[in-house]
């Protein structure tokens, strides 16, 4: 009996030994790279930001000058995001939104879009997706410029039935065979407008206020 | 000098296949009817795709040519791939699925009689999935709105790529009537609606309907000259009859009518000249009828909830992985044998 | 060691038991990630890194861990390393992590890292295991490598697509573009592509060993009759 329980103690001891090591060696290499991780992540985000918000919009922080928008029918979120704001001199240039297009072929379509103050479209990018391979992927870069389409377009210069595919009497291009994917991306596109418009002035606040009014 | 036995020698694999090619003649000429020649380009290019991979498989694994060139299976294949993949396809989409089919899916897995997979089948899953947005160019039948090439300008377009100017793809080819139904479906319109649209004929789409008939037609031909049995193409309509028929039923704005089903994409082809393969099919006839119910079944939901508009081809396939599971079931247990014969 | 002992731990991994193509370990990012070579090689030499670490450190260890928890030590030792190659990259090859993304930690449940610890490091000393390791992840980094240059070229017409995630924007003129203004055979990039390429892999090793088999078995008849001749 007495053997058992020292052999019992002897190899807990030994295990306890080598999760001891494991974890000095784990969270040694975890604050050693801690620093650089974060930079890589923001180096990530702020590439994205600047593919459709280019580097003269704005001279301000932008990966810091953020606001979280809580989640909207227009934006088609069911969580709360980040906004980042472009500023040029102190002015406010731009705002990058993320917004979801739910009615993609295969499912939600995740999309990044810079809005000028005009209320002009900076650019759109696609984040996530799940479509066709091949058929309805053409939204997203490198595989087509079609979503490159968006570029300088706004509620001011189309009405809101033209932001539609042109098989449906729009303005927007797509590629015969697969019409449900641009559909889906230019809804979400033209909603995303529709909530920039009615949220302007709080979307530009100078002080982090308390998002609450948002709809 | 006549003397007995008067019992007609068991016609060849070349007959018989020869025979189901003969079968499929009036299902093409409503084809060319309503959709103009394309499709007799298509079935050439594959014939010549066909015949010529074969050579070259059987020379590389040292086989006699001649035997297994005159069989004629391999232009069946060639046959039925063509006639899976629209009409106005680039003429390497033709080569590309045909050599696939022969290549990988026949002579990889040691020829005739030896494939679990209709190889014509096998070469369109590999088209739909490598050249998705070149698979829906389907043309759009004469009498709707619409251009229709001429045959030249047909031939430039599969050679070259090239269409006449001020033509669009878009204005030739249209979605096919099951691609429509689940667009439209996805879009939230109620059956009968879209069932008003202009591409709809009476029983399904017009024009494919028609060549759905053709077929049909000459499957009936094949029943009579006994090529096939009836068990397979009942069991496979009658089940598919009766899933959508159900469902139909029960929930009519969501679900198509069961003529819709026979009527449209490959259902009729497969009925007659797909699943009836004995290849890749079980061995006996329990098992055919499983094989059959099963494709039945699985065309409908893939049609359905599926991600592909049809689900012939798919349906085939899963059944041809499900053969020596369904052979294992119903092989009859050996005389003086008791239990499972272990 | 001697030199024949290394040959031999090379020629074991790398050709007669190759984790990939002749054990079949480790199929799942195999088959998973091997859509590039950039990608393929990638994790392959994250593996082999792992590998070569795991069964270096667990050789020289191997009679200080009880024989009844060798298994979780194994697992733990695996793991950590799993995870500080996690680290590194996210840190320093981000792009290439966001890629490989879930089959870096999924390294840890490959089977051929513990079946190298389980089968060569827990018998043998620190510096053959090591070898071993390495060439074993050597070996799956090269059937990878392959694999992913079928794919890349075959799907996508391009090779080396993505090398800049590894090593840098100065890195992305290296991609060639091996079939100019090419339409992508897609089946090549998606999963049916890996069953297919892997096949394709396995039944070109086989047709190797049964030629080299036929030719010995050739070369000892003849020089067999010509002893006959010769009597």
């Amino acid at each position: 009996m007495k053997r058992i329980a020292r052999s019992t103690l002897q190899t807990a001891a030994n295990l306890i030994f080598f999760a001891l090591i494991a974890t000095a060696v784990l969270s040694s290499t975890y604050y050693l790279t801690r620093d650089t991780i974060a930079q890589s992540v923001e180096r990530a985000k702020l590439k994205l930001v600047m593919q459709i918000a280019p580097a003269e919009l704005f001279d301000n922080d932008i990966m810091r000058d953020k606001l979280d928008i809580p989640a909207s029918e227009l934006l088609g979120t069911t969580d709360t995001t980040t906004a980042y704001r472009a500023r040029l001199k102190g002015e406010p240039s731009a705002v990058v939104l993320e917004a979801i297009a739910p009615d993609g072929y295969g499912g939600n379509i995740s999309l990044i879009l810079a809005v000028r103050a005009s209320g002009e479209l900076a650019g759109v990018r696609v984040v996530s997706h799940k479509e066709t391979p091949g058929l309805g992927d053409y939204i997203e870069l490198p595989k087509g410029p079609w979503i490159k389409g968006f570029d300088g377009k706004s509620r001011a210069a189309y009405k809101d039935a033209d932001w539609k595919v042109k098989k449906d009497g729009g303005q927007f291009d797509y590629m015969a065979g697969a019409t449900i994917t641009p559909r889906a991306v230019v809804k979400a596109v033209h909603k995303a407008l529709i909530y920039f418009d009615e949220n302007r002035d709080r979307l530009f606040a100078e002080t982090a206020e308390e998002p609450e009014g948002l709809k | 000098m006549w003397s007995s036995p008067f019992i007609s020698a068991p016609a060849s694999v070349s007959q018989i296949m020869l025979r189901v090619i003969f079968a499929m003649v009036p299902g093409i000429a409503m084809y060319v009817w309503f959709f103009g020649p394309a499709i007799l380009v298509s079935i050439t290019l594959a014939s010549i795709t066909a015949l010529a991979t074969e050579a070259l498989m059987l020379k590389l694994r040292n086989r006699p040519l001649k035997p297994f060139l005159t069989d004629n299976s391999a232009l069946l294949t060639g046959w039925l791939l063509a006639l899976s993949i629209p009409a106005l396809a680039p003429w390497w989409l033709v080569v590309v699925g045909t050599a696939f089919g022969i290549a990988v899916a026949k002579h990889l897995y040691g020829g005739l009689g030896n494939n679990p997979f209709n190889p014509a089948m096998v070469g369109y899953a590999v088209l739909i999935i490598s050249f998705p947005a070149h698979m829906t160019h389907w043309l759009t039948p004469h009498g709707l709105e619409g251009i229709v090439l001429s045959f030249p300008d047909q031939l430039n377009y599969i050679f070259h790529g090239i269409l006449p100017a001020s033509t669009t793809l878009d204005a030739l080819t249209t979605a096919t009537p099951l691609d429509t139904l689940k667009t439209q479906l996805h879009l939230g319109l109620p059956v009968n609606e879209i069932r008003d649209m202009p591409i709809y004929g009476h029983l399904a789409g017009k024009g494919t309907e028609m060549v759905a008939i053709g077929f049909g037609l000459g499957g009936l031909y094949m029943l009579y000259a006994r090529i096939i049995s009836w068990h397979t193409p009942v069991i496979y309509l009658g089940t598919l009859f009766a899933i959508a028929g159900l469902f139909h039923l029960v929930d009519p704005a969501s679900y198509v009518a069961p003529t819709f089903h026979w009527f449209s994409g490959a259902a009729m082809l497969g009925a007659f000249f797909i699943f009836t393969d004995p290849v890749g099919g079980p061995t006996t006839i329990k098992g055919r009828v499983i094989y059959s119910a099963g494709a039945a079944l699985l065309t409908w939901l893939i049609r359905s909830y599926g991600g592909f508009p049809d689900g012939v081809a798919f349906a085939a396939l899963l059944m041809n992985i499900c053969v020596p599971l369904i052979d294992t079931w119903t092989q009859p247990k050996v005389f003086g044998r008791k239990g499972d014969g272990k | 060691m001697t030199f024949q002992e290394i040959k031999d731990i090379f020629y074991n991994a790398v050709w007669k038991q190759n984790p990939g193509i002749v054990q079949l370990l480790g199929l799942c990012p195999l088959l998973a990630v091997s859509s590039t070579v950039v990608n393929g090689v990638s994790l392959g030499l994250a593996t082999t890194l792992v590998m070569t670490v795991s069964s270096g450190t667990i050789a020289p260890i191997r009679n200080y861990i009880p024989n009844e928890i060798r298994i979780p030590v194994f697992i733990l030792i695996i793991a950590v390393l799993v995870t500080v190659v996690q680290y590194l990259m996210n840190a320093y090859m981000y792009g290439l992590f966001i890629v490989l993304g879930i089959f870096i930690p999924l390294i840890v449940t490959n089977c051929i890292v513990l079946a190298r610890v389980e089968a060569f490091a827990s018998r043998n000393a620190a510096l053959p295991s090591a070898l071993d390791g390495m060439a074993m992840g050597l070996g799956l980094t090269a059937v990878l490598g392959v694999l992913g240059a079928m794919r890349e070229v075959i799907g996508k017409g391009t090779l080396f697509s993505g090398i800049d995630l590894a090593l840098g924007d100065g890195a992305k003129s290296w991609v060639l573009h091996v079939i100019p203004d090419y339409h992508g055979f897609l089946i090549a990039i998606l999963p049916p592509g890996a069953f297919i390429g892997l096949g394709l892999l396995i039944a070109a090793h086989n047709w190797f060993n049964l030629r080299a088999a036929a030719r010995r078995k050739a070369a000892t008849t003849e020089s067999a009759a010509s002893a006959s001749v010769a009597a």
